[in-house]
């Protein structure tokens, strides 16, 4: 064995003082066995490089799978359906704007127990509560006006008013079905 | 052991916390740092952290005007210190076998050149089990790219003895890899 051989990896390290290194390098190239040695260290160190970059890549984060955006997208595009299918499921909540009626006199005066009152909404949607909570309150009826047409005849004595001259009677009903306002205009 | 201590791809002038050469530092540093710490066990997420703490010490370092002679150096003793905090059995972790990481071998060989780098790598896995702690941690440093110097500030041991242990671990991988 050399005494060289313990400072041929210090060599290949380039850790020698740059006089022993030269001494070292003019050693190798005469002796066989160095060459050898030199070689083999040259094989472990890459394959001990080798070895560090395996590790690395096996403790990478294993890459995402070349279907998982596909898998992805159509669990959306189905859940997206399946809300669509389900909302149309759900009846559409009564906008109820103001009902006007006109009535020819002598018309008597509708009891407002018959008169519409205020619909509530029907909702068949089972699993948003909150949801429907919110839209009950988001229609509520407006307020229904109702106009009558009262001959003047009807109202005074006979020749006391022209022919053909009428009153129109405009009742507001408020939402829980009482009168809630009454203006006569002829 | 001479003192020339190869230099940084990047120039080091005096670095300041927060500086564009630090953000270099980090590019350069990050994947040798990465490697090192993956190989001694640590996880990738784990190995992340660290990095990341690390330059963050060094960010404080430069603030309170540190020493910055040997920033690799100092960048590597941080990281092997705040590892070996995290993990206290690492070394038991280190070279397990690698069936899963070696994939890339197949990119650029033929079967059988793929199956016999593996069984080399398997045998190198085997040989390194064999290694002292010590040992293990100078080959590491010294495949990151640290001059024996900068292994010995590391490890806390002197030039020489980091001289001996790698020449002593690189005699016993040869033996035992039969490379």
């Amino acid at each position: 064995m050399c005494d060289v051989q313990g400072k041929l990896i210090a060599w290949l390290d380039r850790e020698l003082p740059t006089a022993e290194a030269n001494e070292v390098e003019r050693h190798i190239e005469q002796c066989r066995e160095c060459q050898r040695w030199v070689a083999t260290y040259g094989h472990v160190s890459e394959t001990f490089d080798a070895y560090c970059d395996a590790v690395m890549v096996a403790k990478e984060p294993r890459r995402v799978s070349r279907w998982v955006p596909v898998l992805a997208s159509s669990l959306v595009a189905a859940s997206i359906m399946l809300l669509v299918l389900l909302r149309g499921r759900v009846e559409p909540a009564p906008v109820l704007a103001p009902t006007v009626a006109t009535a020819s006199a002598p018309v008597p005066a509708p009891s407002l127990a018959a008169m519409p009152g205020p619909r509530k909404p029907t909702m068949r949607r089972r699993h948003a509560a909150p949801r429907v909570h919110r839209r009950a309150t988001e229609v509520q009826p407006m307020d229904t006006a109702i106009e009558i047409a009262i001959p003047a005849e009807a109202m005074f004595p006979p020749g006391a008013v022209p022919d053909g001259i009428n009153f129109i009677a405009e009742l507001r009903i408020a939402t829980d079905g009482s009168v809630k306002q009454i203006r006569l205009r002829q | 052991m001479s003192d020339d201590s190869v230099p940084l791809a990047l120039p080091l002038p005096r670095l300041s916390a927060g500086s564009a050469e630090v953000t270099k530092l980090y590019r350069e540093l990050r994947k040798p740092l990465l490697r090192y710490l993956i190989c001694l066990g640590l996880s990738n997420d784990e190995a992340q952290d660290v990095v990341q703490d690390a330059f963050v010490s060094l960010q404080r370092h430069l603030s309170s005007g540190g020493d910055q002679k040997n920033i690799r150096g100092w960048l590597f003793r941080v990281a092997h210190n705040q590892a070996r905090n995290r993990q206290t059995s690492y070394d038991r972790r280190f070279g397990k076998t690698l069936d899963g990481g070696m994939d890339f071998l197949a990119d650029s060989a033929t079967p059988e050149q793929v199956l016999l780098r593996k069984e080399k790598l398997r045998r190198v896995a085997a040989a390194i089990q064999l290694l002292t702690e010590c040992e293990r941690e100078c080959l590491l440093l010294r495949a990151g790219g640290l001059r024996y110097r900068e292994i010995g500030e590391v490890l806390g041991i002197a030039t020489s003895t980091v001289g001996d242990t790698v020449e002593r671990a690189m005699r016993k991988l040869a033996e035992k890899c039969n490379v």
